[in-house]
């Protein structure tokens, strides 16, 4: 028993040391830009990291990445932000888990003069200003036009009139919402259109699978479904697939990553919205580079998006 | 002697300590930043909510039971309380309406194990839920933000230079503490977790103690969610998902024994301090979450397989 513990302490020790040696070593004579993600369990934000490092291999700056265990932690996330105050980074770029919540760490930054850029999800412009925060810019997709290039396919594929079901992200959340906001002004104007049904699924693929097999039980009338991401989305074409009715049902996903790509290619899926989280990754570098440097940047740093279908993938 | 006394009965706990003082001159030597005062506050201020939902976890847990509910009665309990600043209740209406909206879960919990005979497990299992549902209904989903300065120096604010959620936890800990240690509450509590059918035999109300011991976690989640909402400024029904394994982590890395009629505060906050330095250190090397994760768990292992080897030795 004891010669069981003492090794188990001993390996313990052994996968810190290893964690210590595996983290990025960093050149004091280098500036230092933070990236924290919501989460490195979805490929969308591991897109980001890439981009990021390649940028900063490029720049020749150090970056440290961090991001919770769980997208929705913004408490884990403040953690993080707290954590990287204390090193002294130069700059800190977020994608908040929480427009409204980050704010209070975003204060904390500002009170250290760390300068902070938001990358992918804004964040919300009124408490920002009750507060007194500062931040210097967004780097990011217009989600709402995203939700309108949906929401326009959607429509001319059902043509005019058809039912859908709409499975979205975590309420209270300003990607999510934005991306339903202009899927709603799309399929509003065209009167035929009903959205059905309206579920969440939290971001996640499994619950995406269950949420829509439920969805099918009760609604099997659905002809397409507007996912607020490519994970819910790869979890509803799961499960139609289970139901045999693959390629009956028109599948929309938002973020077009690779295994959506995938699906779409081989005819499971039939479109998505592609934002390009490499180059927000890449541009967040570029951008915290030039705060660094001392210039200033704009408040708003567009990304492209784009509507993906087999014919343009 | 009295020396010699402190060592004998205290050897797990100064065990742990020992754990927490490695850890923190392994950070020391790896990071430049680690050791400095503001890292130390930092530190301190991040363990607060997991330390004082663990004292909850504590006594439940000497008491041979358990409580899983405690994240979502926290995220619950924040609901409630935001809500009610948000009407413009007085502050300190809004923090016993927090607080005992918790209390009221963990009373819940506490009738269905004693009186309707559930065990812990499962009581607390569907009480994790509920209390979760119950806060996505309260508030269809959203988070509420945006509250008062008064409100928010509870996290913000310093007295004397500490800030003031950590002296709220020494607060906690003392009179919890004292509880635990000076009071039958507290004798109950361990003798139900030694053997309950005994301490029922001597007269011991044994269903109230174990009602009351549920039912001050409860209202120690309502507390923690008091902490949570006035840091990020923003009460959220998804709030404190998982929170449970964290506070269940640091009791048992503490020296708690999941058997029941063993632990102390003492070793739950050094516990519970030993997740928070790992974190921050962990992340101030810039290890990866996932890396954390699996140092995290082998830590709680590594934890209770010493606990129990040195059982072992001495009987």
């Amino acid at each position: 028993m004891k010669n069981i513990a003492l090794l188990f302490v001993a390996v313990t020790f052994l996968l810190i040391a290893e964690g210590c040696r595996r983290s990025e070593k960093l050149d004091d004579n280098k500036p230092t830009i933070a990236l924290v993600l919501k989460t490195l369990n979805n490929p969308y934000f591991i897109d980001m990291q890439n981009g990021a490092e390649a940028a900063a291999k490029r720049f020749n700056v150090n970056i440290i990445v961090q991001a919770a265990d769980r997208e929705v932690d913004v408490e884990k996330q403040m953690q993080i932000i707290e954590n990287l105050i204390q090193m002294r980074v130069n700059v800190i770029c977020v994608a908040p888990s929480g427009s409204q919540e980050i704010v209070p760490a975003i204060l904390k930054a500002n009170e250290a003069d760390i300068p902070i850029i938001a990358i992918d999800t804004r964040v919300d412009k009124n408490v920002l200003l009750e507060s007194g925060g500062e931040v210097l810019s967004f780097i990011g997709s217009d989600n709402k036009d995203g939700g309108k290039l949906a929401g326009q396919f959607i429509v001319n594929e059902l043509g005019k009139s058809g039912n859908v079901a709409i499975l979205e992200g975590i309420p209270g959340h300003e990607t999510g919402d934005a991306r339903l906001a202009g899927f709603y002004e799309v399929a509003n104007k065209s009167e035929n259109i009903k959205v059905v049904v309206s579920q969440t699924a939290n971001w996640e693929r499994d619950q995406g699978y269950n949420v829509m097999q439920n969805i099918l039980q009760a609604h099997p009338e659905i002809e397409a479904v507007f996912a607020c991401n490519d994970m819910m989305a790869l979890g509803a074409v799961e499960a139609i697939s289970a139901a045999n009715r693959t390629g009956e049902i028109i599948v929309v996903g938002f973020d077009a990553i690779s295994d959506c790509r995938a699906a779409i290619k081989a005819e499971e899926m039939h479109a998505s919205i592609a934002q390009h989280p490499e180059a927000m990754g890449r541009l967040a570098v570029e951008y915290a580079l030039k705060v660094i440097n001392g210039e200033s940047i704009p408040d708003e740093i567009p990304v492209g998006i784009e509507l993906i279908t087999k014919e343009n993938l | 002697m009295r020396l010699n006394n402190l060592w004998t009965t205290n050897a797990r706990q100064l065990g742990t300590f020992f754990g927490l003082l490695l850890l923190i001159v392994f950070f020391w030597i790896w990071t430049p930043y680690f050791l400095t005062i503001s890292n130390l506050l930092n530190i301190a201020q991040q363990t607060t909510i997991n330390a004082i939902i663990a004292v909850g976890l504590t006594f439940v847990i000497i008491t041979a039971g358990i409580d899983l509910s405690v994240g979502s009665i926290m995220a619950f309990s924040g609901v409630v309380l935001a809500s009610l600043l948000k009407a413009d209740q007085p502050l300190i209406v809004a923090l016993i309406g927090g607080v005992l909206t918790g209390g009221l879960c963990g009373l819940v919990n506490g009738t269905l194990i004693s009186y309707g005979k559930l065990p812990p497990f499962i009581a607390t299992l569907g009480m994790m839920s509920v209390a979760r549902g119950a806060a996505l209904l309260y508030t269809d989903g959203r988070p509420i933000s945006g509250f008062s300065a008064d409100f928010r120096f509870i996290s913000n604010g310093e007295i004397l230079h500490i800030p003031v959620p950590v002296l709220l936890m020494v607060l906690i800990y003392f009179i919890a503490h004292f509880i635990l240690t000076r009071t039958k509450l507290g004798r109950y509590t361990y003798a139900i977790g030694g053997n309950e059918l005994a301490t029922m035999l001597s007269g011991v109300n044994v269903k109230m103690i174990k009602t009351v011991v549920y039912t001050l976690g409860g209202m120690l989640s309502g507390f923690a969610a008091i902490l949570l909402t006035s840091r990020l400024n923003s009460a959220q029904p998804i709030a404190g998902i998982m929170y449970e394994l964290d506070a269940i982590a640091a009791a048992v890395i503490g020296g708690t024994s999941l058997v029941g009629g063993e632990g102390k505060l003492s070793g739950t906050l050094i516990g519970a301090l030993i997740m928070g330095v790992l974190r921050n250190g962990l992340n101030l090397l810039g290890v990866s979450s996932f890396i954390q994760q699996i140092v995290i768990g082998s830590v709680i292992i590594c934890a209770v397989l010493i606990d129990m080897s040195l059982r072992k030795n001495k009987s």
